[in-house]
């Protein structure tokens, strides 16, 4: 097979299209609510469901940046089949970086700490406020952490970017020698992005894991994101020819893999907060386990590890992707949810879903899901001038 | 030698697959008793000779939940029903403490149902087996591949099974005395 | 499938087995060693060496259960010393034999083939010598069966609630699964021991140990799978046992302890001196049975990476630890940041940082990955670098905690060291006899790596 026949042979389906354009009206439809929202609830509302929206998406982002580079780092055939789709997500980036925008303008709406009031009647908020957490250092440090990501994605997208043209090139030590500092990167950058964003909603709490908890759910929604977009390319070509049912079993195995050191990370963290019971750790989980927020917390322990961990032992399962599919969504949906109970909280005593929490995230989706899509189509969905492409064509066209 | 029974009949092949083919051939010609012993563990020998379920999955999942089950009842009773004792204020049914010990329990039943269940179902330890006859048996744990038809088949008839056997070209046939 | 007798993508990389190799003689090699080779002087003299030491153990021991544990340096506020670090030491090299042995199986990776048993030894004598010292510490020893929970006449149960107690069901179901697994793993070898030896008495031993393994494909199915799900349940096991060994610090709310990252961070650390231990055995254990064919330049500069990849995840768990101490803003945490670097014990966190982050990072540079020499040398320094880890976690918040007027130091007496080297020796000793009765490498899994082994597959 001549690489010039695969490159018409290997875009997207016009299926891709389509989403891209419903995406966008369903963005623009909620974006406007999300307006609306913002002049009939309180600031405060309004940014929390902001952070929630803001860091389920960029965790999509992020997540397959993660995957990507870890494949590269790992090897392993499960990766090309997917290069293309983490590529798009990633690339959605810039997105990202915009709309950060408005949690650098609200942050005195949304941070203890930048609320002179509440610094000005405790000392440790003072000092902390004085030496680290303050407006200028939150926004200086946010874009740092954007510039290090916005580095990485640049130069792993511009050398992915000559693959799509002859002469066929290895370009995988390259990939490797990016990849080994690069996931170091990403996860100092998430780790510090996590405390600064989410885990200062409350200053006075520490929790040293709490970072990775992150650095596993950003994961594991990539790879159950991954799948939902392969479930849907797999209905036409050339998904349906590429996709191995061993390759997904290797996918739905990561999915199992990041669920357990997910759950090892939480119970960690609960286990040695809850033994400790020292007064100003403990409460973090008191206010999560009161006024309904302990329901969720349940919901958690079953939804996101207990059901989908049984679910993937079963090895059809994870060959046949409209029914891993399913577990994939139910982890999104959970991966959601415990960011929901991760920020929200700081907000209200008793559970609320504000309509608002939902709005903002499907505003950003929308977009994000829009920039995607444009990103997948414009590109074969093969890297085509990889060496290994040959590897995974072959047996497809035997 | 010529009084004892005969407990099948062995063909000797050089590589795992010219014994694959061989099973395989075995089994479409009508033979179910049979058994095939490699040097390693090949995947599809199993297959050829028609064993599919090993049966060990079920035996660790049974283990696995008593050990589960039973390490939980056991803190349980232990610290709420037989003995139960403040520690700290923490509640008698300290789930999150009790977690750790089950998730062990839980290891440790279903290990060693693995290990056991395999060698229970494998009929192992078996000191004493009628293959250990043949001489040329010592080199399947070395680099020769066997085939065996055992004469309790129906279709075990010792001129014709030995007529099939040699049209599989194996490199020897010997008679396993039982 | 690949071929592991080609070199994957470019010459670069070395093979995981030297080609020319047939079923005969891998096996003939490997078992060359056990049954027909001469007991070499070599082998006298670490064996003698490791017997020798072993008998000061004895003696440490010996005097340690005549006078009780006031003869170690250990006292109020240091009431854990050399005992808590040498076993957290000890378990932790032991994580890397279940590592390669299990997680490397499950992630199919095939190199794992030619180190895994003796990974696995490694693991089964590692961990006795945990086990030695929370028993020794004990102060009545001889009641170590009050661990566990069984009906008795003091109507006393173990308490659930205590890390301590975890530790107990942790360590042996580690120790029990690890034993099994090692033994399955042996079973086929057992086998053709029994078939290849000449002397009578060694045939019959091997032939009582392999059960009547005739390598039937039934079994082998059974085998198969209650390998890999041996191998599935002792992924989580091994992360557990060093996860639990953290909560003994963690669970407890002294600054230096009480810190939620632990779990990830033992264990990294665990599998990070386990593999520095696998490459310091492995290198010069290549080098004296001849065995480069099998252990090739492929199988240490993995090991390298896995070593630089946990040891980044150690330093990750430093930083974090410090950021909090710092961020976190209680003068307790703050007080024992300063004390780590400013503190008596200040060179030994010194020390530890540079054989922990600093000293390791040469791992990156490939030239310096795949010499054996160096790579010896770093694996010796990140041993030590680990120990020290734990002297600074155990020691250093122990002796200054929150009370000015509680404060005091430690100091080791040389019943300490006596039973720390000790232990190094019953290491060495069961080693050297391991690799002279039993095949110190996997032969049907080493069989399994040819290419006449694939021909199956490929039809």
């Amino acid at each position: 097979m001549s690489p010039a026949r695969v490159n018409i042979d290997l875009l997207a389906p016009p299926v891709a299209h389509t989403i891209q354009r419903r995406s966008l009206y369903i963005g623009l439809v909620f974006a406007v609510l999300s307006v609306i929202g913002i002049f009939i609830s309180p600031p405060e509302q309004f940014l929390h469901s902001y952070l929630l929206g803001y860091m389920a998406w960029l965790g999509l982002t992020l997540g397959c940046m993660a995957i990507l580079m870890l494949q590269y780092l790992t090897g392993g055939k499960w990766g090309l089949v997917i290069r293309r789709i983490l590529e798009a997500a990633m690339q959605t980036l810039p997105l990202m970086m915009v709309l950060f925008v408005p949690l650098a303008v609200g942050v005195h709406h949304l941070y203890d700490w930048a609320r002179p009031e509440k610094v000005a009647a405790d000392k440790h908020l003072r000092e902390i406020t004085r030496d680290f957490l303050n407006p200028t250092g939150f926004g200086l440090r946010s874009i740092i952490y954007l510039v290090i990501w916005g580095g990485l994605i640049y130069l792993l997208s511009r050398w992915s970017a000559q693959q799509d043209d002859p002469p066929v090139r290895d370009f995988s030590p390259r990939y490797k020698r990016l990849s080994a500092p690069g996931l170091i990167l990403y996860v100092f950058a998430i780790s510090f992005g996590a405390i600064d964003w989410v885990m200062s909603l409350d200053a006075r709490w520490i929790s040293t894991i709490y970072p990775l908890i992150f650095v596993a759910g950003q994961v594991l929604a990539a790879f159950c994101f991954v799948v939902v977009v392969e479930a849907i390319l797999s209905r036409y070509s050339p998904m349906a020819q590429l996709l191995k049912p061993d390759e997904l079993k290797d996918h739905g195995n990561m999915m199992l893999t990041f669920i357990m050191l997910w759950a090892y990370f939480s119970f960690s963290q609960l286990l040695i907060i809850w033994a400790g019971n020292l007064p100003e750790e403990i409460r973090w989980y008191v206010r999560r386990w009161v006024g309904g927020w302990q329901y969720l917390g349940l919901g958690l322990a079953a939804f996101h590890f207990a059901v989908p961990f049984v679910l993937l032992l079963s090895r059809e399962r994870k060959r046949q992707v409209h029914r891993l599919v399913r577990v994939a969504i139910l982890i999104i949906i959970m991966r959601f949810v415990d960011l929901f109970w991760f920020i929200e909280p700081s907000n209200h005593t008793r559970l609320l879903v504000h309509w608002l929490d939902l709005v903002i995230p499907v505003a950003m989706g929308g977009f994000w899901l829009a920039y995607f899509f444009y990103n997948l189509k414009a590109r074969p969905l093969l890297p085509v001038y990889d060496p290994q492409t040959a590897s995974l064509l072959e047996p497809a066209h035997e | 030698m010529k009084k004892v029974p005969i407990y099948g009949l062995m063909a000797e092949f050089d590589s795992p697959a010219d014994l694959v083919k061989a099973a395989h051939r075995t089994y479409e010609e009508g033979y179910r008793k049979i058994d095939a012993y490699s040097p390693f563990p090949i995947e599809e020998l199993a297959e050829a000779i028609g064993f599919h379920r090993s049966g060990v999955p079920l035996v660790v999942l049974v283990g696995g939940i008593l050990g589960c089950v039973g390490g939980y009842m056991m803190q349980y009773w232990i610290h709420v029903i037989n003995y139960p004792i403040n520690v700290g204020g923490r509640p008698f049914n300290s789930w999150p403490s009790f977690v750790v010990v089950t998730f062990e329990t839980t290891i440790l039943f279903a290990g060693l149902a693995a290990v056991f269940g395999m060698l229970a179902l494998n009929g192992l330890p078996m000191p004493y087996h009628p293959v250990f006859n043949v001489p040329r048996f010592a080199f399947a744990t070395k680099d020769r591949f066997f085939l065996i038809i055992f004469s309790s088949d129906v279709k075990y008839d010792r001129a014709a099974t030995r007529r099939f056997l040699e049209s599989l070209e194996p490199r020897s046939i010997s008679e396993v005395p039982s | 499938m690949d071929d592991p007798t080609q070199a994957t993508r470019g010459s670069r990389t070395a093979p995981v087995i030297e080609p020319g190799y047939t079923f005969a003689t891998i096996t003939d090699k490997i078992s060359s060693i056990v049954l027909t080779r001469p007991v070499s002087n070599g082998w006298l003299v670490g064996f003698g060496v490791g017997f020798l030491i072993t008998m000061m153990l004895l003696y440490a021991m010996g005097y340690l259960f005549l006078r009780g544990v006031g003869i170690w340096g250990v006292n109020i506020p240091v009431g854990w010393g050399f005992a808590i670090v040498n076993f957290v030491w000890w378990i932790g090299i032991g994580h890397a034999g279940t590592l390669i042995s299990a997680i490397l199986l499950l992630l199919r990776q095939q190199w794992r083939n030619s180190i895994n048993r003796f990974a696995e030894a490694m693991t089964l004598f590692a961990v006795a010598c945990a086990g030695m010292f929370p028993v020794l510490h004990l102060g009545r020893p001889w009641l170590a069966y009050w661990l566990f929970p069984y009906p008795n006449s003091m109507n006393y149960w173990p308490q659930f609630r205590s890390p301590l107690v975890w530790d107990v069901f942790a360590v042996s179901t580690y120790f029990t699964i690890s034993l099994v697994f090692w033994f399955i793993g042996l079973i086929p070898d057992l086998a053709t021991l029994r078939d290849r030896a000449e002397n009578k008495w060694a045939a019959i031993i091997y032939g009582i140990l392999a059960m009547g393994w005739r390598g039937s494909a039934r079994h082998w199915k059974r085998y198969e799978t209650a390998y890999l799900l041996l191998a599935g349940l002792a992924t989580p096991l091994v992360l557990s046992v060093h996860t639990v060994v953290s909560f003994d610090f963690a669970i407890a709310i002294l600054p230096g302890w009480h810190t939620t990252i632990f779990p990830p961070y033992f264990v990294a650390g665990a599998i990070y001196s386990g593999f520095a231990m696998v490459l310091m055995l492995a290198i010069p254990i290549r080098k004296f049975y001849g065995l480069e064919d099998f252990i090739t330049q492929r199988h240490l500069e993995n090991s390298a990476k896995v070593m630089l990849a946990t040891g980044l995840i150690v330093a990750y768990g430093y930083a974090m630890e410090a950021f909090m101490n710092w961020y976190g803003g209680n003068p307790y945490d703050n007080y024992l940041l300063w004390n780590r670097l400013h503190g008596p014990y200040a060179p030994i966190y010194c020390a530890l940082l540079f054989c922990n982050i600093v000293f390791p990072q040469v791992l990156w540079f490939r030239k310096w990955r795949t010499n054996p020499g160096l790579l010896f040398l770093v694996s010796f320094v990140v041993l030590v670098g680990m120990w020290l880890e734990r002297f600074i976690i155990v020691v250093v918040s122990l002796h200054r905690d929150f009370q000015t007027s509680s404060w005091g130091m430690y100091y080791p007496t040389k019943w300490d060291w006596m039973t720390y080297i000790g232990t190094l020796g019953f290491f060495m000793a069961a080693f050297f006899l391991f690799i002279r009765i039993l095949p110190m490498i996997s032969i049907f899994e080493m069989r399994t790596l040819l290419p006449e082994a694939k021909e199956v597959k490929a039809e």
